[in-house]
């Protein structure tokens, strides 16, 4: 009786074990090279810099970040990048909605439109960088209708609003594209029957266009998000280096400068932290929303 | 659900027996638990890792036991249950935390009999086709003298040079030589490298610029250039507005009304002030602080005595104030690069003066290259405050110190000997138009500018801003650019300045 029994125990324990083995390498990638990083990068930020390296300070880095008003200015931008997100998904959602009502030329837009989007950061930088110089062409074109001349990077008022409509600039292609594609879905048979109705566009794009494109919208939201918050240092670096008066600081650029100018890795550690809570807590946010919304479909 | 119990068992049983260890004086594994608390808190944390472990390993456990039942469960349920585990994880990073450092504060020590066959360098020269001449020589020199040691010259980027070094100290592992700026960004790093003095005694006096690379009265790298602050003026500029050129302004109200003239006759501004980094203030403070400084207050100041609160450095930051709100400098300086943008300006002869350097870029050889050699003046800072005695300001600019974790020292300063040999540096200033750091250099053929910045180095001390630290540089650079857009005053300015060179 034993021995017939237990080929096939056997069998039901490699079956209970075959989903462990074939998760395992990915669970271990995960572990390997994402967790433990980051379970050590927390670990560093609560020790010391320079004759302090290795001794722990338990929360002297977190104090002085929230000392620090450069820290904070650059907690303050990232506010300011989740204010503005609704501008930067409009503009590409007003350009999408020209472009599918076919404007005349629409097509030489739908290319012009995409063309930032394989550019550089560093070649958009430059290139707005000579733009946006206080004697720079932008300038004098506003010197020749009158208007005095603007110090686009050069205004603690006014550098990080620049910046981040030169990021929309060279990013909205993306956004424009995904747009499109969801209009590709749009039953255009409600336009029509709208457009019988006598419909404005204004109308068109408030009780037709949009609630089409619930779905759409939301997953340009989602994607905008990201590009802004991970991906503006390029920017940031090539236009402001942070400046004027540190204004254009984000904790990415923060944490860059602490660890590589500063010789600070534990501080720049903490602050790591402290960006990784802030978009676990975005991210979380974000899906939430996302999943309180889907119900509603 | 047996292997992940009989796991459980195993760790549960490791856990038990690190306890009795502990309790019985056996030295830990983990070695950072080693560095930090050798007594009795370790006992405590290793076993509350293992536990949270534990915890974690149950909650798991937990879950694919229902995944494995027949039972389906409901989402909200899963979620919950992820929901747990999640903070578990976290909790369990946290558990950690307070144990282990951002650098490794030991030198790996063993291999250290086996003699080694080459040595990297890191610098952000080297790649340069400026450079490739002086490079040759070097080698050269040292071939002579190790010809079984090769040599790698590696050129990182210098935008991200002290990231990657940054890196390669935290790790103790990196580069034998390495090539450093003066001033701060050695100074903040010396617990990396190894004291020179033993190795480069003979080298001394032929070459100027150590204390750059000196804290503590230790010298930590052997200086290859100079750097310094000369106030560069445009003699064509001096000419059309009636100046003679061969008498630059003594005083600083001479300059001042010299500049107005220059500016009404040719339009350009006094000063070429590029100040998006921040930099500006540091030229501004050490071309011009000779001149507003006492010499004894100058040398306390280098010394590490500064006083923040007296009138003459509260004059710098006025005078730095006024030269923006009277519209000395160019417009749009805030917005203006230092090293892209500035000096173009200079060139084009839309200013007349510029704070500039002496080696690198921004110095005599590149303007040349627009202005002709003979245009290009170099004067003495204006006399600010009667009694002062302007000199030239200047330092050690960069220099090849060896690392601490390097296997043979002896080969490293070497090198370092040869990257500083006569020869090498006068390929050198020939041709990357550096003023190097070997006084015995023959420089009579490269123009009137090069001239009189010799003839200065003489009588020159260290210019006042290397002597301060790269985090009150850093504020200082933000706070130059409040000073001049007027959203902070000079005394709060000085306050925060003060406040950081304390801590500093």
């Amino acid at each position: 009786m034993g021995s017939s029994l237990r080929p096939v125990s056997r069998r039901a324990r490699a079956e209970r074990l075959a989903p462990y083995v074939l998760v395992a390498p990915t669970v271990l990638i995960i572990v390997v090279l994402r967790l433990w990083p980051l379970v050590l990068g927390v670990n560093f930020s609560f020790t010391g810099d320079g004759e302090l390296n290795g001794t722990v300070v338990g929360l002297g880095n977190y104090l002085e970040l929230a000392a620090d008003p450069l820290f904070l200015t650059s907690l303050r931008n990232v506010g300011l990048l989740v204010l503005l997100l609704p501008v930067a998904v409009a503009i590409p959602g007003l350009l999408a909605t020209f472009i599918y009502l076919r404007v005349p030329g629409h097509r030489v837009y739908r290319s012009v439109y995409f063309f930032p989007a394989v550019l550089s950061p560093v070649i958009v930088g430059a290139i707005f960088n000579l733009m946006l110089a206080f004697d720079g062409p932008l300038n004098t074109v506003l010197g020749a209708v009158g208007v005095g001349p603007v110090d686009w990077l050069g205004d603690p008022g006014i550098a990080m609003f620049t910046v981040i409509g030169v990021h929309v600039w060279a990013t909205f292609g993306m956004a424009l594209v995904v747009f499109l594609a969801g209009f590709s879905t749009l039953d255009a048979s409600l336009l029509d029957a709208a457009r019988m109705d006598g419909a404005s566009l204004h109308q068109i794009i408030w009780h037709v266009i949009i609630p089409s494109l619930t779905r759409t919208i939301q997953f340009v939201f989602v994607t905008t998000m990201i590009g802004m918050l991970t991906s503006m240092f390029g920017l940031l670096f090539i236009m402001t280096s942070g400046g004027p008066e540190g204004s254009t600081y984000l904790p990415e650029y923060y944490i860059w400068h602490q660890q590589g100018q500063m010789n600070r890795p534990a501080l720049a550690s903490a602050a790591s932290t402290v960006l990784f809570v802030v978009m676990l807590v975005v991210g979380l946010l974000q899906i939430t929303l996302l999943r309180r919304s889907g119900r509603q479909d | 659900m047996r292997s992940t119990n009989s796991a459980v068992t195993a760790l549960e049983r490791l856990a038990g027996r690190r306890t009795q260890a502990g309790g019985a004086g056996t030295p830990p594994t983990v070695s950072c638990d080693a560095v930090m608390s050798p007594s009795g808190g370790l006992v405590k944390r290793q076993r509350r890792v293992y536990v949270t472990v534990l915890t974690v390993i149950r909650h798991t456990s937990y879950l694919s036991a229902e995944a494995a039942s027949p039972q389906p469960i409901s989402e909200s349920e899963q979620a919950m249950k992820l929901r747990v585990f999640i903070p578990v994880l976290m909790v369990a990073g946290l558990a950690l935390a307070g144990c282990g450092s951002a650098a490794q504060t030991e030198s790996p020590a063993e291999e250290s009999q086996q003699k080694p066959q080459k040595l990297v360098v890191w610098d952000w020269k080297s790649g340069e086709p400026t450079a490739a001449e002086y490079i040759e020589k070097a080698k050269a020199d040292f071939a002579k003298r190790h010809p079984g040691v090769t040599v790698e010259f590696v050129a990182q980027p210098f935008d991200q040079y002290y990231t990657l070094l940054g890196t390669a100290i935290q790790t103790g592992k990196g580069p034998d030589v390495m090539l450093f700026n003066g001033g701060g960004q050695i100074r903040d790093r010396v617990d990396a490298l190894l004291p020179l003095d033993q190795y480069v005694a003979e080298d001394k006096s032929r070459l100027a610029g150590w204390d750059a690379f000196t804290k503590d009265g230790k010298i930590y790298a052997a200086p290859v250039t100079l750097q310094g602050h000369p106030i560069y003026y445009n003699k064509a500029l001096y000419e059309e507005a009636g100046l003679d050129p061969a008498n630059p302004p003594k005083t600083w109200d001479e300059f001042v009304s010299g500049c107005a003239a220059i500016k009404k006759a040719t339009e350009a501004s006094c000063f070429a002030l590029g100040n998006k980094e921040g930099a500006g203030i540091q030229f501004f403070m050490s071309g011009l602080g000779s001149g507003i400084l006492t010499p004894q207050e100058y040398d306390d100041w280098i010394a590490g005595k500064r006083d923040w609160t007296s009138p003459h450095v509260k004059r710098i930051f006025e005078l730095w104030k006024s030269a923006g709100d009277e519209g000395l400098n160019n417009e749009g300086a805030n917005s203006t690069a230092m090293f892209t943008d500035i000096f173009r300006v200079f060139q084009t002869g839309k200013a007349a003066h510029i704070i500039g350097l002496m080696s690198d870029v921004g110095h005599w050889k590149d303007f040349g290259e627009f202005l002709p050699p003979d245009k290009i003046g170099v004067m003495p800072a204006p006399v600010v405050t009667d009694g002062t005695t302007p000199s030239l300001a200047f330092d050690g600019g960069i220099g090849y110190a060896v690392a601490k974790w390097t296997k043979d020292p002896e080969s490293a300063a070497d090198l370092v000997r040869s990257l500083t040999s006569t020869e090498a540096l006068t390929a050198f200033y020939a041709k990357a138009g550096a003023i190097a750091s070997d006084m015995t250099i023959d420089v009579s053929q490269a123009g009137p500018a090069v001239a009189t910045i010799l003839s200065e180095i003489k009588t020159g001390k260290p210019a006042l801003h290397v002597a301060l630290s790269s985090k009150t540089l850093d504020l200082m650079g933000r706070l130059s650019q409040q000073l001049l857009s007027g959203s902070t005053t000079v005394d709060e300015a000085l306050e925060q300045l003060a406040a950081s060179d304390r801590t500093a």
